[in-house]
């Protein structure tokens, strides 16, 4: 019987990964498409029907492609940086709130700040061992963006924390059952939504891959597998941030197609900022993060805990 | 903790599946002196790549040394409410976020956070 | 503020009782204090910097309502979305293709006369102007008398399309035709000859000489 349970969870966390694996190549067409549409151009329309294949055709591109070897760069370390940032990225994904074949963690909060820390050393490492200028400015960059917005996203979560009084993201749902958190912490669901924009380095903060300045930034020497594992791990980070926000903010049980519908939502959001804002500026983003941010979470951490003592 | 372990393991697997795989199926591999050179607009670079690195990237991480090391400290006051007397709780709780937050107000005032100087 | 705003000087600009207005409005006031010297109200000059904020209450209260409610924000996610929903401009390009005007500059092409015979006279007119070098030409007199090209090479490698040999031909022989479809595998197929050209040229005579009629006014 428990060898059974053993194998059932496994297979969950297979049935996971793929769904993971193929979720992240499904909204790449999407952020494609949209970026498309809201550029008054189609998106990629021809791969299958109406485009639907394209993300595994570019799968089978980006796999197929040439592998470089660097000069001079820190073979091992530039080999194994993109792997380690796509097992931290799936690591992350045990903690989506299964109540059946997955893990329930009970301190899944910890668990979810331990992964996304980590990630930062993946960016770093893989800056540095490239050999690179760009790709060492590039990671210099992502690591103090990273860490910075870091604070102020665990200050954040620390006040939702407060309000479910629990580690368990399982508790959200519990909490959220007749009012949804964001009506109760709009800004600092806001907050959320742009540290996490910094977090995975999307578009108005992208300061990492900054096209324009640093070509394209900490992962500019990667080629066919390197550069699909950290596509991979970046998008489905960006995935599992708009569940979180999702969990945090917007309840509802996540077996419910609703739940699914909401994250698709949150993660449109992304490439509609993507493609409404410009790139912002970078001191300007070290002052939003440090003299912006990180006081309103403290303040409203400090407000929380009050309103959450006279409710306990 | 032995079945996260495992999992560790199959989700390592897998990705280090991936990546090997992405090496035996490279189509083109042929080795080539400009290719292998680091990215540049087309000249060979002229510093090396490990140049020393603005302090402001140093000193951001400084910073938030102390901050996480403050969160980490935070954390523990969600299973302590169960545990110990709820008045006590509840000041430690007040005093140390007004810590942190008379702490954050101190490095602004000392220009700590300024990027440009 | 400082003097070293820049004004732009307009076309109208009236050299009269102009500077002597900057300099009054360069004064200081008795009070010591500087006298606000912009934006000067000098006909044929135009201010061209941020001017400073309206700081009457309501103005204040307006931007603070803006700030507050995002409103520049809400219009650029509400522009982005409203284009969402506009028809894309794209062309299905293998499929279907813009429209190309009459002097377009693709492939190059050799014509014929209504007779078949070549028009080149091989008077090199087009290799002396080629601004990148492209065109080689080899020319010897035919069994008839006339001159005629031996040979005559473009590389498409090297050539920019400027149009310029089309330009410089007496006799109309060498165009810029309408085709721009002509990507090949290896370097070698780029490297036009005669033959090439003159085959060119029979195949896109119909819609070289439409083209050529549409453009001859203003030639």
């Amino acid at each position: 019987m428990f060898m059974n349970d053993i194998y059932m969870i496994f297979l969950g966390l297979l049935i996971l990964i793929i769904g993971i694996l193929v979720g992240v190549a499904y909204l790449t067409l999407l952020e494609r498409k949209v970026l498309g549409y809201i550029q008054i151009r189609k998106g990629p329309n021809k791969v299958g029907f109406m485009g639907i294949l394209q993300p595994f055709s570019d799968a089978i591109k980006l796999f197929t492609k040439e592998q470089t070897y660097p000069n001079f760069s820190n073979y091992l370390s530039y080999y194994f940086s993109p792997i380690l940032s796509f097992i931290l990225s799936l690591m992350i994904w045990l903690l989506i709130p299964y109540y059946f074949n997955m893990i329930s963690f009970n301190l899944g909060i910890l668990f979810f700040l331990c992964c996304t820390s980590l990630g930062v050393y993946t960016v770093m490492v893989a800056g540095w061992s490239s050999n690179s200028n760009y790709a060492l400015l590039g990671g210099l960059r992502a690591v103090a963006q990273t860490i910075s917005y870091e604070v102020s996203l665990a200050l954040i979560l620390m006040s939702s924390i407060i309000m479910i009084m629990d580690f368990n993201l399982m508790m959200f749902f519990v909490y959220q059952n007749y009012v949804w958190f964001i009506i109760l912490m709009f800004p600092l669901s806001l907050c959320w939504m742009s540290s996490s924009l910094a977090e995975t380095n999307r578009t108005p903060f992208d300061f990492a891959e900054g096209e324009s300045e640093l070509v394209s930034g900490f992962n500019i020497e990667y080629s066919s597998g390197g550069f699909a594992l950290i596509f991979l791990a970046e998008y489905s980070s960006i995935l599992f941030m708009s569940l979180l926000f999702i969990l945090m903010y917007m309840g509802g049980f996540s077996l419910s197609i609703i739940f699914y519908l909401k994250l698709v939502f949150i993660f449109f959001l992304f490439i509609w900022v993507r493609g409404t804002l410009p790139r912002y500026r970078y001191d300007k983003l070290m002052y939003l993060a440090w003299k912006s941010y990180l006081p309103i979470s403290l303040n409203f951490l400090l407000f929380f805990l009050g309103f959450k003592i006279l409710l306990l | 903790m032995i079945l996260l372990t495992n999992i560790f393991i199959i989700i390592m697997l897998i990705s280090n599946i991936m990546m090997f795989l992405s090496i035996i199926l490279s189509k083109k591999s042929f080795m080539d002196r400009e290719k292998c050179s680091p990215f540049e607009c087309g000249f060979d670079p002229k510093s090396s790549a490990r140049i020393p690195f603005s302090l402001h990237f140093f000193l951001i991480t400084v910073i938030f040394l102390i901050f996480d090391v403050e969160i980490a400290l935070i954390f523990p006051i969600i299973p302590l409410y169960k545990l110990v007397n709820f008045i006590f709780w509840t000041k430690i709780s007040f005093f140390f976020i007004l810590i942190l937050l008379i702490g954050l107000y101190h490095e602004w005032n000392q220009n700590m956070l300024n990027w440009t100087n | 503020m400082s003097l070293a705003k820049i004004f732009s000087v307009s076309s109208r600009v009236r050299a009269t009782g102009a500077s002597s207005l900057v300099a009054r409005h360069a004064q200081y006031s008795t009070e010591g204090k500087v006298e606000k010297v912009y934006p000067p109200n000098i006909p044929g000059y135009k201010y061209v910097n941020a001017e400073d904020p309206n700081m009457s209450m309501k103005e204040m209260s307006n931007r603070a309502a803006q700030t507050l409610f995002w409103t520049e924000l809400a219009r650029g996610f509400a522009v982005t979305l409203a284009h969402i929903f506009k028809e894309p401009a794209t062309i299905n390009y293998p499929f279907e293709k813009g429209p190309l005007s009459p002097r377009f500059r693709g492939e190059h092409a050799l014509r014929r006369y209504p007779s078949g015979e070549e028009r080149c006279i091989a008077c090199k007119l087009c290799e002396a102007i080629c601004p990148a070098q492209a065109i080689t030409i080899e020319a010897e007199e035919r069994k008839d008398g006339s001159r005629r090209t031996t040979r005559y090479d473009i590389d498409m490698t090297k050539c920019i399309y400027c149009g310029f040999c089309q330009e410089a031909c007496p006799v109309d022989a060498i165009v810029e035709g309408p085709n721009f479809e002509f990507s090949t595998e290896t370097h070698e197929e780029l490297l036009y000859n005669k033959e090439k050209l003159l085959s060119n040229g029979d195949k896109w005579e119909s819609e070289i000489a439409t083209n050529i009629r549409a453009d001859h006014l203003y030639r």
